[in-house]
């Protein structure tokens, strides 16, 4: 345990000296350092988990918008798999149909999920809870029967050769070429979930969350946020879509949307930590990892997580992030406590 | 000059008149004191002033020149009115500073988009509103708390910091819910004192809803008295204190001078 605490320790300081350099130094310097994981993972393991790589990056993006709607803004959607779907399907059927470039399809994609976003969220101005669960259920469902039996939308055979996004001549038509994409991506958005989490806006979703009667006396337009937070991560959701239907081999299916998504989703977020602007990557990182691990039991694989879900409920209701944050707390006021000691003897 | 006018004031829940008809004028500077039985309408008032109910139609409120009879609450907080809450309502999984921070939301100098394309303008905003907050915290003497959830303060440090947050919204009018409830007599002493301090400090008009008769009588400078919903007395705390109205509503009939006296001054 010691060992785990002088690391976080460590590397704590250590991006807290680069912030002091310059503040996008550490994003860089994790960019750079993330660029050779395909060439690593070839190496030590083999080439599917480059493609696993890339799955845990689209499903970054998705929980990192959940945790601002969820965590942060304290809204129970469980829509959120319907508005990847929409911004998958969108942005598929656009470079398909009229053969534009992936640079202008996935943009489309993504602002049809943020309006599909604020007809999800609408419902939140009124109510609350499990009555916005399900509300948003119904919303989430309707989106992937509608693609189920639309031809259009690829009904039960799917959407086949969706094209691959180009630069110029460079086509990212494998899993290392695209990991690049999503790497880059999930970077971005991670980014500016920080920022926009750390700002005014992140602390009025916050005080969204613990009460609405104080918030709007504070001043805080309670269903101006609520709506800001479904947009944003209705934004998010989308560029996670689009970003997986360009996937090599460019494929989607209305399977790839379904419930069990959405709980695997929500078990990343509650895992990570509700309200931990780490929590959703980490949980995203681990779940997508045990996810694919246990794949042959797929018969148990929602009961497992189901359990696993209320357990983290039960006995780490902040997740992982929450025992870290915790970890941290605890050392600050030792420390205070122990300068306060030193001043009185 | 009134800073804050209200005229036939009502309202209703179904069949039961919380509020009728009740006119109360709160003068830009003072203390006033809101005092009634339980269920007398102070709590109600409390809500209809600030957005949180709608009150019924030929109601008018008016803060500082403006209408506010059916704002939403978002725009009273923003026009300049802050309150408290008898049951605090505090933001208890943020921090104490946290709180403080989003008691200044209306007074923040960026925007959204600002957010997302100049993250340095906002680190710096924000860290020269925390250098305020500490000031404040300062002030009411939670400083050392700065980083604790709010869930983790003792009952009187959230008195304080219910206090703190609707003062870094920098109000006009402060209006306090009870905020002597569950206090000890050191603790409600040294609320009282930083109450007054804020006030002076930043000229501040104070409305108080209390149980506790002593806070009021040492306090206000007017006293508005309510019972089922409508006004019985206004006026000086001397003057409510001798009214027949009043005692009659607070203690019952059958009770000589010596009581009553007694009663007041426990």
């Amino acid at each position: 345990m010691t060992a785990v605490n002088s690391i976080i320790h460590s590397i704590s300081s250590f991006v807290d000296k680069l912030n002091a350099v310059h503040r996008m130094l550490p994003w860089v310097l994790a960019f750079v350092l993330l660029l050779p994981l395909p060439q690593i993972l070839a190496a030590v393991f083999n080439d599917y988990y480059i493609y696993l790589a890339n799955k845990i990056c689209i499903f970054i993006l998705l929980s990192v918008g959940l945790n601002i709607v969820k965590g942060f803004c304290g809204q129970v959607t469980v829509g959120h798999v319907g508005l990847y779907a929409i911004g998958a399907v969108s942005s598929a059927l656009v470079s398909i149909h009229f053969g534009w470039s992936f640079w202008l399809a996935f943009p489309i994609g993504i602002l049809l999920s943020g309006i599909a976003g604020l007809i999800v969220g609408l419902p939140s101005v009124r109510l609350e809870g499990a009555y916005l669960a399900l509300a948003t259920l119904g919303l989430g469902e309707s989106v992937r029967i509608m693609i189920a039996v639309t031809p259009l939308f690829g009904s039960s055979t799917g959407l086949l050769s969706i094209p691959e996004p180009t630069i110029g001549s460079f086509v990212f038509d494998n899993y290392t070429k695209y990991y690049y994409m999503v790497m880059t991506f999930a970077m971005i958005g991670i980014y500016l979930s920080f920022s926009i989490l750390r700002s005014a806006t992140g602390r009025a979703f916050m005080a969204v969350r613990e009460d609405t009667v104080a918030a709007a006396v504070h001043g805080i337009n309670v269903a101006k946020y609520k709506l800001l937070a479904f947009v944003i991560s209705a934004l998010y959701a989308g560029a996670a879509g689009g970003l997986f239907a360009h996937m090599p081999p460019g494929y989607i299916h209305h399977n790839n949307f379904t419930i069990i998504e959405m709980v695997t989703l929500l078990l990343m977020v509650v895992l990570g930590g509700i309200g931990h602007i780490w929590g959703g990557i980490l949980g995203a990182i681990i779940v997508t990892i045990i996810y694919d691990q246990t794949l042959e039991f797929y018969f148990i694989q929602p009961l497992l997580f189901g359990m696993t879900m209320i357990l983290i409920v039960i006995f780490m209701p902040r997740g992982i992030g929450g025992v870290i944050d915790r970890y941290f707390m605890t050392k600050k006021f030792m420390k205070i406590r122990e300068e306060n000691s030193d001043g009185t003897s | 000059m009134a800073l804050l006018d209200v005229t036939g004031l009502s309202k209703n829940f179904g069949g039961l008149l919380a509020l009728s008809n009740l006119d109360v004028s709160i003068e830009a500077g003072s203390i006033h004191g809101l005092i009634g039985p339980n269920g007398s309408g102070k709590s109600t008032f409390f809500n209809l002033v600030t957005g949180v109910y709608q009150p019924n139609p030929g109601s008018r409120i008016i803060f500082d020149g403006h209408d506010i009879t059916s704002s939403p609450s978002h725009e009273i907080g923003s026009l300049g009115i802050a309150r408290t809450f008898q049951l605090l309502r505090l933001f208890s999984e943020m921090t104490v500073l946290q709180n403080l921070m989003v008691g200044y939301h209306t007074h923040v100098s960026y925007g959204f988009l600002t957010t997302l394309l100049n993250n340095s303008l906002v680190s710096k905003a924000d860290a020269e509103t925390a250098d305020e907050m500490m000031d404040l915290l300062e002030f009411i003497g939670l400083a050392d708390f700065a980083g604790m959830p709010a869930s983790e303060l003792s009952g009187g440090q959230r008195r304080l910091l219910a206090l703190g947050r609707a003062m870094a919204m920098r109000p006009k009018l402060l209006m306090l819910d009870e905020p002597a409830a569950g206090l000890s007599p050191v603790n409600l002493d040294n609320l009282l004192s930083i109450v007054m301090a804020l006030k002076e400090k930043f000229g501040l008009t104070v409305l108080i809803v209390e149980h506790i008769l002593k806070v009021v009588m040492e306090t206000c400078d007017t006293v508005t008295v309510l019972d089922y919903g409508e006004k019985i007395g206004e006026g000086t705390p001397e003057h409510v204190k001798d009214d027949h109205a009043v005692i009659e509503a607070y203690l019952g009939q059958e009770m000589d001078d010596e009581e009553i006296r007694a009663a007041f001054e426990a």
